[in-house]
């Protein structure tokens, strides 16, 4: 079983050159309030999407996070490669900001079967150019708190694309999914996140889980809801290995730093 | 199968007498995180009120602010939580002396590390309540969803634990609970207060044939699972809604941003 490696460099103001495994950012913003640290991903990223509403927030929001600066000025600075959805949420003035600015728009109002992070998940790869899939990470804001069915619908979409690699992330919490196909290394990067964090058998019981580097480490035990669930651990250290017979869902708290 | 009735009369003013069925009894569970707008009115219907750990300092700090004309010590003393219960490595020394003052039950399990504070909420309300009592009882907890994802992620395994317990999950936007195997289900919808915005989630493990009716993207024997199938984003259709599956599914209705002024039961 070949080993896959994690580790949240785009959380650090610059990623270390060495940083294995290589890889290519695509940021997708939903509609949420922004992280505190959207500006830090968004330069991580080489490709950035708004998905409707979210267009609302980068709008409203990216310039709170400068007041020493001109709004109009930041927005042109922090300006999506693409809004794309079905178009309910985000504003006229909006759209028509980021059209002029030549945002191109991608609007799906006749899907309605997809929830707007599986749309972007499926733009981001058919639109990102020159992007391998084995090299690329999807960091998504606004995918947790608020409506609780849509964020049943966010975890979905990590579980369906379980080949890519899609982490959420909120203010307090980084997510993403370990398939059950690979041996999973974590880095943690202690000066942004830890030591909180989780493993959760989030559709499907796990009949056998086993880790290292935490502090109530998993041995061949079983997991599942009604029983037990891997939650309020903590990591020690600065490596986290994780092997399953099953997807498992891997979160970790994000420091509250300035 | 037997048939399980369902209705959200806990977030209307005053409880409807239905002569069908009895009554339910109320207990509430405060967690640690900002109280949802209509706290009050959740407190008036409970018979039993609980705070875990931090969830002491969230009614101490943010109830009065609810009732922003009166004095902010007469509403403290006015909702006293029967008993505050967890490892208290978060309330806060004034809060808990406050409390404790004024009466309230403090039970301490810090020497318990391998349950969440929901749970051991849950217990101690079940271990209070008599048998006859049980299959009437409705545990409302605010402050379970939202926070740390863990901890969310453990409250609705509390669910999922305490199948046979009526256990609902409350926040500003969202109300969820457990639709356990055993029974079919009547979901009523209280429309002022609730809806359209619902789901069905099969969490934790695959449902190989759920069937519903009342809304609008209906199941019929259909599959759900994580990696596929999993309805949300739904939306009720009238009054009514039925459920049946043979897996536990979690039910998720969003609650409307109404109450401009909290509307309180007469005391």
């Amino acid at each position: 079983m070949d080993l896959m490696h994690h580790s949240s460099t785009f959380l650090l103001p610059t990623m270390p050159e060495d940083q294995r495994p290589s890889l290519t950012y695509a940021l997708v913003v939903l509609n949420q309030s922004l992280p505190r640290f959207t500006p830090l991903i968004w330069k991580h990223a080489q490709f950035r999407l708004c998905a409707d509403g979210g267009a609302n927030r980068v709008y409203d929001e990216i310039p709170l996070l400068f007041p020493q600066e001109d709004a109009s000025g930041v927005r042109r600075r922090y300006k999506p490669d693409i809004i794309e959805g079905d178009m309910d949420s985000i504003r006229k003035e909006v759209l028509d900001f980021y059209t002029r600015l030549g945002t191109k728009i991608v609007d799906k109002t006749h899907d309605q079967d997809t929830t707007d992070l599986h749309k972007c998940v499926t733009c981001v790869r058919d639109f990102a150019p020159g992007l391998d899939e084995c090299n690329l990470c999807i960091l998504v804001a606004g995918a947790l708190g608020g409506r609780f069915d849509h964020e049943m619908g966010n975890l979905n979409v990590i579980c369906h694309f379980s080949s890519l690699r899609i982490i959420l992330l909120s203010d307090d919490n980084l997510i993403h999914l370990l398939p059950r196909t690979h041996r999973h290394e974590i880095h943690i990067q202690t000066s942004v996140q830890g030591p909180h964090c989780g493993l959760i058998p989030i559709g499907m019981p796990s009949r056998s889980s086993t880790t290292t580097g935490l502090q109530w480490d998993l041995d061949n035990t079983e997991m599942k809801f009604g029983g037990l669930v891997n939650t309020s651990n903590i990591v020690e250290g600065d490596n986290v290995t994780v092997e399953s017979d099953c997807d498992l869902l891997w979160t970790i708290s994000l420091k509250k730093l300035s | 199968m037997d048939l399980m009735h369902h209705s959200s009369t806990f977030l209307l003013p005053s409880s409807p007498v239905d002569g069908h069925r009895p009554p339910l009894t109320y207990a509430l569970v405060l967690l640690n995180q900002s109280l949802p707008r209509f706290t009050p009115l959740l407190w008036e219907h409970a018979g039993l009120h609980l705070c875990a750990d931090g969830g002491a300092n969230r009614l101490f700090d943010e109830m009065p602010l609810f009732f922003p004309k009166e004095n902010a010590s007469d509403v403290r003393r006015r909702y006293k939580p029967d008993a505050i219960k967890g490892d208290m490595d978060s309330i806060r020394k004034d809060v808990l002396d406050f409390y404790k003052s004024i009466g309230t039950k403090i039970i301490d399990k810090s020497h318990d590390q391998d349950t969440t504070d929901l749970h051991k909420c849950v217990t101690y309300i079940r271990d209070s309540s008599s048998d006859v009592n049980k299959s009437n009882l409705c545990i409302l907890v605010a402050g379970a969803l939202g926070g740390r994802f863990d901890h969310e992620i453990g409250n609705l395994n509390v669910l999922c634990c305490f199948a046979s317990l009526r256990i609902v999950l409350l926040s500003n936007d969202s109300l969820v609970y457990l639709l356990p195997r055993t029974h079919r289900h009547e979901i009523h919808i209280q429309a002022s207060v609730e809806g359209p915005h619902c789901g069905l989630i099969p969490l934790g493990m695959p449902s190989s044939s759920s069937t519903t009716t009342g809304l609008r993207w209906n199941l019929n024997n259909t599959e759900m699972k994580f990696g596929g199938l999993v309805s949300t984003s739904n939306i009720v259709e009238g009054e009514k809604v039925t459920v049946l599956s043979d897996s536990d599914l979690l039910w998720t209705i969003s609650i409307k941003k109404l109450w401009s002024e909290i509307t309180l039961v007469p005391s």
